[in-house]
């Protein structure tokens, strides 16, 4: 097990992770709620503007506002010190990001110059406020472990992505002139984002909760140490040379999934688990897309061929990004709600009977149930790309998976602080 | 000779072996291997717990002075442990397979969390301040 790292410490207010969470599946019911209003048009092209809304309804809305909740928990547990004043920061880049995303999709479908100014300063205010606040401690001596390591990476990357935006949304209101074509700059902006931000993020967070909820063996160190900063200097030489570079950005991904499953396959404990189904489903996806990937054009039904880039898109975002983020909510959520309140019962021993267990805040069949939408959702997913005529059954996929995964967070947020009443009427009893 | 960190982070593996054995069985309804499976872990539990409260959190406290620090935390966090395992103990002799499996990913979360301060922190800070650290575990070896 990964114990490197990991030390006593003060967990931040449950209520500041919990606000990211609870907002993110809202952003998808919008998005599925534009898909539905926009019809068989939005499947036209990746650049269509409701295609765009879209995707950073997605990216902006569910991954990062999750992932930016997550991260004010797990930096203070890995790395030994959360921000400063993070209820402060906290309220700040929550409202901030809330409203950015919602501003930049509108100006996305009715482009005007105050919702993009909007956007832009929101947004920059969200993302750079956070971006100072972690790196001010990230910059201090912490131990120095590979997911410590792996976040400092996604953290620039985050940076690099976030400053790509504003060249382009610039680019729109005439502000700024660049030599680069807005097609390289928003597939750089793309490739940071997910990649970067959301994937080394999420190969750094791996090494850390699989062997701690799953009882497996550290994935092997040649991967923790070097795999996430090879995957950010192949993003780095991607900025010059895409063609020649995406191939082994493709591998490196494939070479993490192999490791991810070998070290999955030897874990202790074996009973079935939402979560685990999740990585495994994370993790097969990546092998498959190395296939895809690499399966020449010319042995694709031309239908497929055509829409290949966008396909492979979507897998990585819905069957590997999107599905680890849902498994990581699954474990995390009970989890901080147990871990707050076990806390608090340190010095009343008698309060804990009033705790349930990690169960009892949610139910494995419901978190089963989630499992099972995420993968007719993402198969319907694929399938309205190839026949955009579905467009109506993704969009009732996506928001009953998403009003599911709201519900099952609500109830457990509900239960959290229904105990946190009666255990702190025990302990002033 | 073997050092303070060292056994005592091998016996949290053993212990999550038993575990994760036991918790494996009760999933399958396999009620008489969870029994003996469960009963070695909470044995060795019981034995480690009582190796950190009777001997070294008292040579830790006696060399650094640190009364009301990490120890105490981790005495607390025992006495929370050894009340989960007695729920566990009803579950299992209940043969309620829900409310047990509810327990048992309670009781990981804990002692995954317990361990981890004890490895990183605790163990290494008794290697540097107790003295007599390896007679010790060869007193723990022959018990």
């Amino acid at each position: 097990m990964n114990i490197n790292g990991l030390s006593f410490n003060a967990l931040p207010p449950i209520d500041l992770p919990f606000r990211f969470f609870l907002t993110a599946p809202l952003f998808v019911i919008l998005c599925a709620l534009l898909i539905l209003f926009s019809g068989e048009t939005l499947w036209i092209s990746r650049w269509h503007p409701y295609m765009l809304a879209l995707t950073h309804g997605f990216t902006l809305g569910f991954l990062s506002m999750v992932m930016m909740g997550a991260l004010l928990q797990l930096l203070p547990v890995i790395g030994g010190i959360g921000i400063t004043k993070p209820r402060k920061i906290t309220y700040f880049c929550h409202t901030s990001l809330v409203l950015g995303t919602l501003c930049l999709m509108a100006n996305f479908i009715w482009p005007n110059t105050v919702l993009g100014f909007s956007s832009l300063i929101l947004l920059v205010c969200s993302l750079g406020t956070y971006f100072i606040a972690f790196t001010l401690v990230l910059l201090k001596k912490l131990s120095q472990g590979d997911s410590i390591i792996g976040f400092r990476l996604a953290m620039t990357a985050l940076l690099i992505v976030l400053l790509m935006g504003v060249i382009l949304l610039s680019q729109r209101f005439e502000l700024l002139e660049f030599s680069h074509t807005g097609k390289e700059l928003t597939n750089n902006h793309a490739l940071f984002g997910l990649a970067g931000w959301g994937s080394i993020l999420i190969i750094s967070v791996s090494f850390q909760v699989i062997p701690m909820f799953h009882v497996a063996p550290s994935f092997p160190k040649i991967i923790s140490h070097y795999l996430p900063s090879f995957l950010f200097f192949l993003l780095v030489l991607s900025i010059f040379k895409p063609t020649v570079v995406a191939p082994f950005i493709v591998l490196t991904h494939g070479v993490f999934a192999l490791s991810l499953l070998f070290v999955i396959s030897k874990r202790k404990r074996k009973i079935p688990d939402s979560t685990i189904r999740f990585w495994q489903l994370a993790a097969f996806t990546l092998v498959g897309l190395n296939i895809f990937y690499f399966i020449p054009d010319k042995y694709l039904p031309s239908h497929v061929a055509q829409q290949k880039t966008l396909l492979i898109a979507c897998c990585y975002l819905y069957f590997y990004l999107m599905a680890v983020i849902q498994g990581m909510l699954l474990k995390i959520l009970p989890f901080l709600s147990y871990t707050h309140l076990q806390q608090k019962c340190l010095m009343n021993f008698a309060a804990m009977q009033a705790i349930p267990h990690m169960h009892e805040f949610l139910n494995k069949k419901h978190a089963q149930w989630l499992f099972y939408l995420h993968i007719a959702t993402g198969g319907i997913l694929l399938l309205t790309l190839m026949m955009p005529s579905t467009y109506w059954l993704l969009s009732l996929l996506l928001f009953t998976e998403f009003s599911w995964l709201l519900y099952l967070m609500s109830k457990t947020v509900r239960l959290y602080f229904a105990t946190l009443t009666k255990v702190n009427l025990s302990v002033n009893a | 000779m073997t050092s303070i960190p060292e056994f005592m982070t091998t016996k949290h593996r053993e212990c999550d072996e038993f575990f994760t054995d036991a918790e494996a069985a009760v999933a399958k309804a396999d009620w008489s291997l969870a029994l003996t499976k469960w009963q070695s872990f909470a044995l060795e539990l019981s034995k480690h717990f009582s190796q950190e409260e009777d001997t070294l959190f008292p040579k830790f406290e006696q060399a650094t002075g640190m009364t009301s620090g990490p120890t105490q935390v981790m005495r607390m966090e025992h006495q929370q442990m050894r009340a989960l395992v007695q729920d566990l103990d009803n579950a299992l002799a209940a043969k309620n397979k829900d409310e047990y499996l509810g327990l048992s990913e309670t009781l990981m979360v804990m002692m995954q969390q317990h361990n981890m301060k004890e490895e990183m922190m605790l163990y290494p800070m008794m290697d540097q301040n107790i003295s007599d650290g390896e007679q010790i575990i060869e007193q723990f070896k022959t018990n």
